[in-house]
């Protein structure tokens, strides 16, 4: 399998293109009337221009590529203080728009590859993935864990190995693994379930989707993880029903969704298969009539955009044969892919619920501080981050906080303890599950 | 790609004091920190600071410049460094005072219209917290993340200054951190230390630190007048074939004083993005466009301003005016007149073709100087390839004419960009010779300004910079002096 994964070099021309004018440093929208807020978690916590926003990191950029730069650890470890959020991307107006990501992974492939990164404690991730198929050192059969109630209760999950299924519902490392959110994949099974679904899961033979890998800058455990998932879809596909892969983790989602498709042989291996968010799938239950809210939930919450299910999701239109402007010109964006107005009009239609936004939302909205690695390289920090959020939050006078992203879920309960605040977070389908 | 000199003159006995002075986390001397830093949108060569430092308090501000005015190093104020005139590239390496976590909103006061801010508050921060109260300020086409203070200091202008002159004219008290570490104010907080309202009836000893491109000290404070926000916008457009019919119109609009904003651009510079290289303008267009921003708070407020410009309108047909009312490009309009603006703020508008430089020879000049000072920066420009993308504009009436190109450039290209340099500063010196003034100049600007000062001018300022800076160290070799 090919993939076109570019290397930093690869992105010079796109580097220069940064006038390193600092538009990307602050969340800012015209209006009227105008509104104002911190984009970057990394320049919030660490201040100096270089930990600010895309500005700082294509700086760091720039200086490896015209030779003045040279790894050192402190330098490394800025590289890898950065949650890829793409806030500052959102903000810049020029040519290398589209690659900023890009662009930080790349440095931090060419770290992994000058055998400088990751951090120690990404390490350990890498190290696990090796082993253990999963970032969280968790043995095959533990996977399944989650599964148990079902069994229980008589209402057993189909292994989609043995039984043939439409639906694939791909679990995700952190919902098996990280015992916080546990609650996700039994909630959305729980769902499926009420909603008489024919489904299965992959179980113990579900391996990592490769999104921590790729943002750790670990392409090669990456591409190992990701053309096995891939392989495994397309059997699933021709071989055992599968229509659809739905998944409840926002980290999973984009690898599938985004990542995979670099691959010269995604349209073979997943071109059969609808890779759907379990959000936005239940969403089409919903708008059909097919999903009623029955019971009355009188909460007040506030709702948080992920990094994954959000701006990552945004599609840049560039003129890629320079017939409209030239060559690589970023000419627009479209949103329409973002799930940004899914998870809010379900919220709505939740009887009793009295819906408030915070002032960053959408493409503007805050990262929680957990994505790019940070929450296992720099926990303490990705927590005081989270904080921020909750704090946010806090000032809508919302008591609970929904997202639909694990690795936020967790990192915003861990920034909630933090501040010793009440506010409770939730997974839009444990709220679902509820009132179901 | 651009060269920088691979010196470095950091010291870990220095880095440990301001360590001391500011905390671990906000002094280094990593190099990569550094590198951050080093460079701007401008043509101006990189140059490394030797340390950053990002005070958190007025009094580690002061504790900073004592210790560098002790050791006679080099102290380079920061806050956005979104300036193209590489003002806050340290042409002597030493400190780079980062000033961005001094970003404080201290005071709106609504009734007597003004406001306390920190050097840090950025113009999208204010923007908003203004907005609450149905307040604005003279907003600059810059990134909204840049700095109102450093704006308002180095004689910035916005879109109110058609109205109200400089945002330097906005001022109204500073508290000031001098090169030797002592805290002094100026305006009415240095009498009465709650009163923030106004530099006059004092002395205007403000000016001691205004448009002295941070080379007497370091603003921590500033007063700033602010405005009311009127619900009626009308943008009045208007084309001409030629830069000597737009320039009589604004001048005549200009008479009535009824533009917040009141603007002219070349057809290059209307283009979103300015065409790099040179272009040619299509034969069916007109030359220059025009944009006269207006606010009322009612209709028939807004139908007498309309009575005027119809009556202005008429008086150039008269003249024989090319002008005729135009539609000016929909993206550009919303990025000059919508502000703080991320699309002049993100530079699209400037460099997205050129490739990451931008710089200009940006100018005061009498109204009457733009035409043969634009014609002779025509010829400049477009021998080098280079778009003539001429902005003019009339402040507070019709008393200043600015006057100004932006100049995009590939910096990747160091050939490219050394042509934009040399092509720049010739239209300076044509400028320079017809009586205009250059406003955040670069060093070599400053070399040009200087040849042509009066030797008494040069000579107050070196005795104005010795008093204030006796060891030489705040923003060294900024004034070419």
């Amino acid at each position: 399998m090919k993939w076109d994964i570019p290397s930093l070099e690869e992105l010079e021309d796109a580097v220069w293109k940064c006038t390193a004018c600092g538009n990307c440093k602050t969340a800012y929208d015209f209006g009227p009337p105008p509104t104002y807020g911190e984009i970057c978690p990394a320049g919030v916590e660490y201040g100096f221009d270089g930990n600010m926003a895309s500005k700082g990191k294509i700086a760091f950029a720039r200086g490896i590529l015209d030779g003045q730069l040279e790894w050192t650890q402190e330098f490394v470890d800025d590289i890898y203080r950065c949650t890829i959020c793409g806030g500052c991307q959102n903000q810049c107006e020029l040519d290398h728009k589209p690659v900023i990501p890009e662009i930080i992974e790349a440095m931090r492939r060419k770290a992994v590859s000058d055998g400088v990164g990751p951090m120690p404690s990404q390490k350990v991730i890498a190290q696990s993935m090796r082993s253990y198929n999963n970032p969280y050192q968790g043995p095959r059969r533990v996977r399944t864990d989650w599964t148990r109630p079902f069994k229980k209760a008589k209402k057993p999950i189909k292994n989609i190995m043995k039984e043939n299924a439409p639906i694939l519902f791909y679990v995700g490392c952190t919902g098996a693994f990280n015992l916080p959110v546990r609650n996700f994949p039994v909630a959305t099974a729980s769902i499926f379930q009420k909603l008489g679904l024919d489904f299965g899961i992959l179980g113990e033979n579900e391996i990592c989707c490769g999104s921590t890998a790729m943002r750790l800058g670990d392409v090669d455990e990456f591409k190992r993880v990701a053309e096995a998932n891939m392989k495994t879809f397309k059997d699933l596909h021709d071989n055992h029903g599968v229509e659809t892969i739905v998944t409840s983790c926002a980290g999973c989602f984009r690898a599938i969704k985004k990542d995979y498709s670099l691959s010269d042989e995604y349209e073979d291996h997943l071109g059969g298969l609808k890779v759907i968010h379990t959000t936005e799938f239940l969403f089409n239950y919903f708008k059909e009539g097919k999903m009623e809210f029955t019971r009355e939930l009188p909460w007040k919450v506030t709702y948080h955009d992920p990094c994954h299910t959000g701006r990552h999701l945004i599609q840049f239109d560039v003129d890629e044969d320079g017939s409209r402007q030239w060559k690589g010109s970023y000419m627009g964006k479209n949103e329409e892919t973002c799930l940004y107005d899914i998870p809010r009009e379900m919220i709505r239609a939740i009887p009793g619920i009295d819906f408030v936004e915070m002032e960053r939302i959408r493409s503007n909205s805050y990262c929680c501080g957990g994505g790019g690695g940070v929450m296992t390289g720099y926990g303490d920090w990705a927590a005081k981050n989270a904080g921020l959020r909750v704090q946010e939050a806090l000032d809508t006078g919302a008591k609970q906080m929904i997202s639909i992203c694990p690795f936020c879920h967790f990192n915003l309960n861990e920034g909630s303890k933090r501040i010793k605040s009440n506010m409770k977070v939730y997974d839009l389908v444990e709220l679902i599950d509820m009132v179901l | 790609m651009t060269e920088m000199p691979k010196r470095s003159k950091t010291d870990s006995q220095i880095t440990k004091r301001l360590c001391e002075i500011v905390g671990e986390k906000n002094a280094t001397d990593m190099k990569h920190i550094r590198y951050a830093y080093s460079y701007d949108l401008s043509f101006v060569m990189p140059k490394l600071p030797d340390y950053v430092v990002m005070p958190t308090n007025v009094e580690q501000v002061q504790e900073v410049m004592k210790f560098a005015n002790q050791e006679k190093i080099s102290v380079t104020p920061f806050t956005a460094g979104t300036n193209i005139g590489g003002l806050c590239i340290p042409e002597n390496g030493g400190i780079l005072l980062d000033m961005k976590r001094m970003n404080r909103i201290i005071r709106i006061d609504e009734e007597s219209h003004y406001a306390i801010i920190e050097p840090g508050v950025s113009h999208a921060q204010f923007a908003s917290a203004l907005a609450k109260y149905k307040l604005r300020f003279s907003w600059p086409v810059g990134p909204p993340s840049a700095s109102t203070s450093s704006c308002s200091i180095s004689h910035g202008i916005g879109g109110l200054s058609g109205r109200y002159g400089l945002n330097s004219e906005e001022i109204t008290s500073m508290e000031v951190v001098l090169p030797t570490g002592e805290l002094v104010r100026v305006g009415s907080c240095a009498i009465q230390e709650d009163a923030w309202h106004s530099c006059l009836p004092l002395p205007r000893v403000d000016g001691l630190f205004t448009g002295w491109l941070g080379t007497t000290g370091v603003v921590t404070k500033i007063g700033l007048r602010v405005h009311p926000m009127p619900p009626i916008l009308k943008v009045f457009t208007a084309s001409t074939e030629n830069i000597g019919h737009m320039a009589s119109y604004l001048r005549t609009l200009g008479n009535y004083e009824i533009c917040d904003d009141l603007t002219g651009v070349s057809w290059w510079l209307s283009q979103v993005p300015i065409p790099y290289p040179y272009k040619p303008k299509p034969s069916d267009v007109p030359e220059w466009i025009s944009f006269a921003t207006t606010f009322s708070w009612t209709e028939k407020e807004k139908q007498a301003r309309e009575e005027i410009w119809k009556m202005v309108v008429d008086e150039e047909t008269k003249k024989g005016s090319s002008l005729k009312e135009t539609e000016y490009p929909e993206e550009a309009l919303r990025a000059r007149t919508q502000l703080p603006s991320q699309i002049v703020g993100s530079t699209k508008n400037y460099t997205k073709q050129g490739g990451a430089g931008i710089s200009w020879p940006g100018t005061f000049t009498p109204v009457n100087k733009w035409e043969p000072v634009y014609e002779e920066w025509k010829k400049i420009l477009m021998a080098r390839n280079l778009s003539p993308s001429v902005r003019v504009t009339n402040y507070r009436g019709v008393h200043y004419g600015m006057l100004r190109a932006m100049i995009p450039f590939p910096k990747k290209d160091p050939a490219s960009i050394e042509n934009a340099r040399q092509a720049i500063v010739e239209c300076l010196k044509v400028d320079l010779d017809n009586g205009g003034i250059p406003y955040k100049p670069p060093v070599d600007f400053g070399l040009e300004i200087n040849k042509r000062a009066h030797p008494g001018y040069i000579e107050l300022l070196k005795r104005v910079k010795q008093m204030l800076d006796p060891n030489d160290i705040m923003n060294t070799g900024k004034l070419a002096l």
